[in-house]
């Protein structure tokens, strides 16, 4: 569950009509692009099910980051900094569409969007199994899903989900519970065992 | 709320996963764990589904994702002049929201806006005559003086400039409660008003009858205080009425939540005491209801909030002075998402100030147990529980100073309504300039008001005045005045402000009724009123009629219609699809 364990880390190329001379700057952001381009595009897929929302919040979450790297600090901030930016652009977004708790069948999200991708069987399988969690995840409410995804995808303390979320220690541990036991109910729903 | 022993250890089980307990925690979780197996299979639950989550797969970001950013920050850096138009979704919503805000300054620039303190006409026919005039703006103050003088026993003539509804008005209400049967085997129903069709029948509902209720500006909740039984407490309670609507055809829907029709949700259990603990305040888009809980356990009043689309509750409020004022919606600058819905909420203590504060944080999360002061995004002093009519120029606040009366608070020190307008200031807060007292021809001393019930029409012009608890002496020379047991009914376009022959026609009601509710109908001219009959005794069910009062002006009396009787009936409640637009 690292960060950099993911597939398909992106470079950050030399801009090609860069306004900024700040080369420490320029890269910054690069090393900040290349090891969190990857994690945050998957937890945002995570918290809105559909690749093309995810990828645009991706884009806004790293270019609002580009404008503001200034302001950090501290470099072991940067991460709780980043998910938090890229959250609140999620939250901003599934806002906007007022799609806050469900999403319709009819729309292309993540669980019922083609993969084209060829691949064996036994990725048709894991599809499949995604799929169910993924469905499960959709149902529980924004900031339990949040909560769960920090935690269990992201691996993150209480601490620095409560930096993420703008909660005390102890409301995170109180809401991860209570996600935890909706996420019970709605795998269960799904077909898992216990 | 309690917990039973088993979810005490879920937390620490939660907690375990990641190495979040204490060496304390441990151990007693440990030593839990060893003798139940309960727990033990919830941890095994929980193990289990952090393995799935942490297993999903993972996807690679499209691959020209890095090219997208760079662009959008290069647009960034241009100057706006040389950005190509609407290159990204949400630069283009920016520019479309841009657009829309300079068309509108435009219009209103453009448009012709009533001068403060203008005179107002004074129509002589009693029927509200559609004016579209969304900018109300209050007549000239006429204190100290008393009111233009009708002698003794006569109204005065009809001075309303009524604002207009879009939508032809109905006297009716859209719905009102209903609540039948023995005491011991009640019944309650939200009965349609037009037709007296059940819209719904609660399965589980409260120990005593409706005493307050507002419905959703969205018309899928509606919101009620009820009496616990003969507890001396009160519950506050929402039911799901109906699939919610957007305002136009092509308007978004509001937020469904996954409460289904007909269900009520238990929000909150308050020591009843003054219409100041019954305000129930929806936000205009229909998200969130503001309440007001009195503690019985001695904490004091505070401010909560319910939000359908999610299920939560939350108490906004810590401090042990606050009450839920209403909402404003507040604007935004270009490059942030959007407005967003902020609440009045107002602190009695000392001297009584309202707070604007938002009930959520950045990250969208509920702002829990809060002071309203040190969150605030404007504030308002000497301004207490600020009731902003529905079409958002003007405001019903009181101003007094205020003191802790058992669980509640109330005032005991020149307390009494004001009405004034309620607009924007230059410094980005909002100014309540162009006061005045409600009441024109009562003198507010040591010894005035220390509470009332107060409801603006739709029309947010008119509005209707009961429950006056008036410690002061009497203001009229031929008894009792303010009155407790009179309905006031007044209009903010009105100079005279709100006076004694003000007061609905002294038959209108039972003489042995007391007033629980009004509503001002959006015609203007219609109040809807919850008539409550004492009971004779311990084991009787309560009664009350829901009746319509057509008031009339001069010479001629009003029209009274009892709308339903039998068993308990109302509180009534009106959607807010006859309101005007704000500015």
């Amino acid at each position: 569950m690292q960060s950099m364990a993911v597939p398909g880390s992106l470079a950050w190329g030399a801009p090609a009509m860069s306004r900024r001379t700040d080369d420490a700057h320029e890269r910054a952001f690069a090393l900040l692009f290349e090891e969190f381009s990857a994690p945050i595009y998957n937890y945002v897929l995570r918290m809105v099910a559909d690749p093309d929302r995810a990828a645009d919040i991706t884009q806004d979450t790293f270019i609002k980051a580009y404008k503001k790297l200034d302001t950090v600090t501290e470099a072991t901030s940067t991460r709780s900094w980043l998910y938090r930016i890229a959250t609140n652009t999620a939250i901003d977004d599934m806002r906007r569409r007022r799609n806050v708790t469900t999403m319709s069948d009819d729309q292309p999200t993540f669980a019922n969007r083609p993969d084209h991708r060829p691949g064996p069987e036994a990725q048709v399988m894991a599809a499949t199994l995604d799929e169910r969690v993924q469905r499960a995840l959709l149902s529980l409410r924004p900031n339990h899903r949040q909560c769960l995804l920090l935690s269990d995808l992201e691996d993150m303390s209480a601490q620095q989900i409560g930096e993420i979320m703008g909660l005390s220690y102890g409301a995170v541990r109180t809401l991860l519970c209570r996600a935890r036991g909706e996420m019970r109910r709605a795998l269960s729903n799904e077909g898992f065992a216990r | 709320m309690t917990m039973n022993r088993h979810e005490a250890y879920e937390e620490l089980i939660s907690a375990s996963l990641h190495g979040d307990l204490s060496p304390d925690e441990r151990r007693r979780l440990d030593a839990h764990l060893d003798g139940c197996d309960r727990c033990r299979a919830t941890l095994a639950s929980f193990a289990d589904q952090r393995r799935i989550v942490a297993g999903l797969r993972h996807l690679a970001p499209p691959r020209d994702l890095g090219a997208r950013v760079r662009a959008g920050v290069e647009y960034d850096a241009l100057p706006w002049y040389r950005r190509p138009i609407a290159i990204f979704t949400g630069v283009g919503g920016g520019l479309a929201v841009v657009a829309g805000a300079l068309l509108a300054l435009v219009l209103v620039n453009g448009a012709e806006e009533p001068e403060v303190g203008r005179d107002v006409p004074t129509p002589s026919a009693t029927e509200a005559q559609p004016t579209p005039t969304p900018f109300a703006t209050l007549p000239p103050p006429t204190l100290p003086g008393p009111p233009a003088t009708p002698a003794p026993g006569e109204t005065p003539a009809p001075i309303a400039t009524p604002m207009g509804t879009p939508i032809p008005a109905s006297p009716e209400p859209d719905v009102y409660m209903a609540m039948s049967g023995t005491f011991d085997d009640q019944s309650l129903a939200v009965v349609e008003g037009s037709t007296d069709d059940v819209v719904t029948e609660p399965e589980d509902i409260p120990l005593g009858p409706p005493i307050a209720a507002e419905m959703s500006s969205d018309g899928q909740w509606l919101a009620f205080v009820s009496e616990d039984g003969l507890s001396g407490m009160n519950e506050v309670r929402a039911t799901r009425v109906a699939q919610g609507r957007a305002d136009d055809p092509d308007g978004t829907p509001p937020p469904d939540s996954p409460i289904a029709i007909g269900e009520s949700v238990v929000l909150g259990r308050t020591v009843a005491g003054s219409p100041f603990l019954e305000r129930l305040a929806w936000s205009r888009d229909g998200r969130y209801l503001a309440f007001t809980i009195a503690d019985p356990d001695g904490g004091g009043t505070d401010a909560w909030i319910f939000e359908p689309a999610t299920e939560e509750v939350w108490q906004l409020t810590d401090v042990g002075d606050a009450y839920a004022g209403t909402w404003v919606t507040v604007g935004a600058e270009d490059d942030e998402p959007g407005s967003f819905e902020a609440l009045w909420v107002s602190r009695a203590d000392g001297n009584v100030t309202s707070y604007l504060v938002s009930v959520r944080d950045e990250g969208d999360q509920p702002l829990e147990g809060v002071d309203p002061a040190t969150n605030s995004l404007a504030t308002a002093e000497g301004v207490f529980q600020p009731l902003i009519s529905p079409n958002g120029a003007l405001a019903i606040y009181w101003n007094g100073r205020m003191t802790r009366s058992g669980d509640e608070w109330l005032f005991v020190e020149g307390g009494a309504p004001w009405l004034a307008e309620h607009r924007p200031d230059d410094a980005g807060g909002y100014a309540f300039g162009n006061d005045r007292q409600l009441f024109s021809d009562v003198t507010v001393d040591r010894d005035a008001f220390t509470a009332a019930a107060i409801a603006w029409g739709p029309d947010g012009d008119s509005y209707a005045v009961w429950d006056t608890a008036w410690t002061g002496v009497p203001q009229a020379p031929e008894g009792d005045y303010p009155d407790r047991s009179r309905v006031y009914f007044g209009r903010a376009s009105d100079p005279r402000g709100l006076t004694r022959f003000h007061a609905l026609d002294a038959g209108d009601l039972p003489a042995d009724g007391i007033v629980v509710d009004v509503k001002v109908s959006p015609t203007s001219v219609h109040l809807v009123i919850t008539v409550r009959y004492p009971t004779g005794g311990i084991g009787e069910a309560p009664r009350a009629d829901l009746i319509l009062v057509r008031r009339h002006t001069g010479n001629v009396a009003d029209e009274v219609e009892t709308l339903r009787s039998g068993g308990w009936n109302g509180p009534a409640a009106f959607d807010a699809h006859h309101e005007i637009e704000a500015p």
